[in-house]
């Protein structure tokens, strides 16, 4: 009885942190919420909902790697090491909207937690990777690390941290889905950081006859997304 | 237990239809549409076909250097300022929708103040809801981590505190 238990127990342990893998393919991912390191604080486990359907991926190209930047090896919180460690560079995937900040975040547990989701690109190297809009729409503010795409659906995207100088949009210019943003740089005004794409996606949730605009989690629809990028149809 | 839940809870609540949302004009402020002199063209033309009540700060309202991006159901009007920039914002469409009853959003909702200051990546936004809209108000600074404007409140309190309703048509 004893082994019996101690087995369904593994068993039990080892379905809930599986890692999803995608049509043999080498990608893999961990399962919504669910932040790595544990103590990177406590994500939106089980919330699998693609609030954003169809969108295209943010990075034009494949591979990009969707992990904590202040929990990886050189990050403010992370082990010692290279900000371009290969560790950091490798799959699987781990959530990190809701991951601690003290940002106001009514969707994550305690209130607060990481706005959006943090992506690298497929090598250590800035000004290399174009950024690219993810549904069709409209470029409503450029600001010194932060370009606003509204979607045709209403949804607004941030894209943060691009190479000013390498922008191909401008304020107010009507872009396609997939057509170039910028380069994914460390853009961050005069204090820069390390090289990635934080994007994040708001939208308006009506509860009854109220409504309130919300950063909702992005990890389902950009492995979705991401899934269709690496299938040749993005 | 929580995957289960959660997966319930997605699936039975979220309704992936969007729609617009009603904007109630009867609690507008008459007296705030009239203005002391007209308005910049930019401002006049770029917001004519907005259908929402339109809000900027009274000290920015005559600044022709604005950027407005707009269109019926949304505006964007920013400015460039001295190591910064300030977006304002309106929106009246939504892209899901809930029951009532759902206990998340419901004490979402309910616990939602009547103008919200949120940090953001060393930005600092305003929030708000009025006359059934969301709006908003972003400050974008060059140098989030030390500059006043992006670090402390005051600085976006103050635009909240002087907003003027410039436009917008029923």
């Amino acid at each position: 009885m004893k082994y019996f238990f101690l087995i369904v127990s593994f068993l039990l342990l080892t379905a809930c942190t599986k890692q999803s893998s995608y049509n043999g393919k080498e990608f893999s991912y961990n399962p919504s919420g669910k932040l790595v390191p544990s103590k990177s604080g406590k994500g939106r486990k089980g919330d699998n909902y693609i609030y954003a359907p169809g969108i295209r991926f943010p990075i034009e190209s494949a591979p990009a790697y969707l992990n904590s930047q202040l929990y990886g090896v050189g990050g403010y919180l992370g082990p010692k090491g290279s900000l371009c460690n290969k560790k950091n560079y490798s799959y699987p995937w781990s959530d990190n909207y809701c991951e601690k900040r003290r940002y106001s975040m009514p969707l994550c547990s305690g209130g607060h937690g990481h706005q959006g989701v943090d992506i690298r690109t497929a090598t250590c190297e800035k000004r290399k990777y174009y950024a690219v809009a993810v549904e069709k729409g409209v470029i409503t503010s450029i600001g010194s690390y932060v370009v606003k795409l509204r979607g045709k659906s209403g949804r607004t995207y941030r894209y943060l941290h691009l190479d000013s100088r390498s922008l191909k949009v401008r304020t107010g210019q009507k872009v396609r889905r997939g057509q170039r943003i910028g380069l994914v740089s460390n853009n961050m005004g005069k204090t820069p950081t390390s090289i990635h794409l934080h994007f994040d996606m708001k939208q308006t949730i009506k509860v009854g006859n109220r409504s309130k605009s919300v950063f909702v989690p992005p990890y389902s629809s950009l492995v979705d997304a991401y899934k269709r990028l690496l299938d040749g149809h993005p | 237990m929580r995957l289960i839940f959660f997966t319930l809870f997605t699936l039975t609540f979220l309704n992936a239809g969007g729609g617009v949302l009603d904007v109630d004009w009867s609690s507008i402020d008459n007296s705030q549409q009239k203005p002391s002199a007209p308005y910049p063209s930019v401002l006049r033309d770029g917001i004519k076909d907005v259908h929402l009540p339109v809000y900027l700060s009274a000290s920015y309202a005559y600044d022709k250097n604005m950027m407005v991006v707009a269109g019926e159901n949304f505006y964007s009007v920013s400015f460039k300022l001295d190591g910064a920039s300030v977006v304002f914002e309106g929106d009246k469409t939504f892209q899901e929708s809930v029951a009532p009853t759902n206990p998340e959003f419901q004490k979402i909702v309910k616990q939602t103040p009547p103008v919200e200051y949120v940090e953001s990546e060393g930005m600092m936004i305003a929030e708000f809801n009025r006359h059934g809209v969301n709006y908003a108000i972003t400050v974008e600074c060059d140098e989030p981590k030390t500059d006043g404007r992006c670090t402390e409140q005051s600085f976006v309190q103050k635009l909240y505190r002087h907003l003027v309703m410039v436009g917008g048509r029923r």
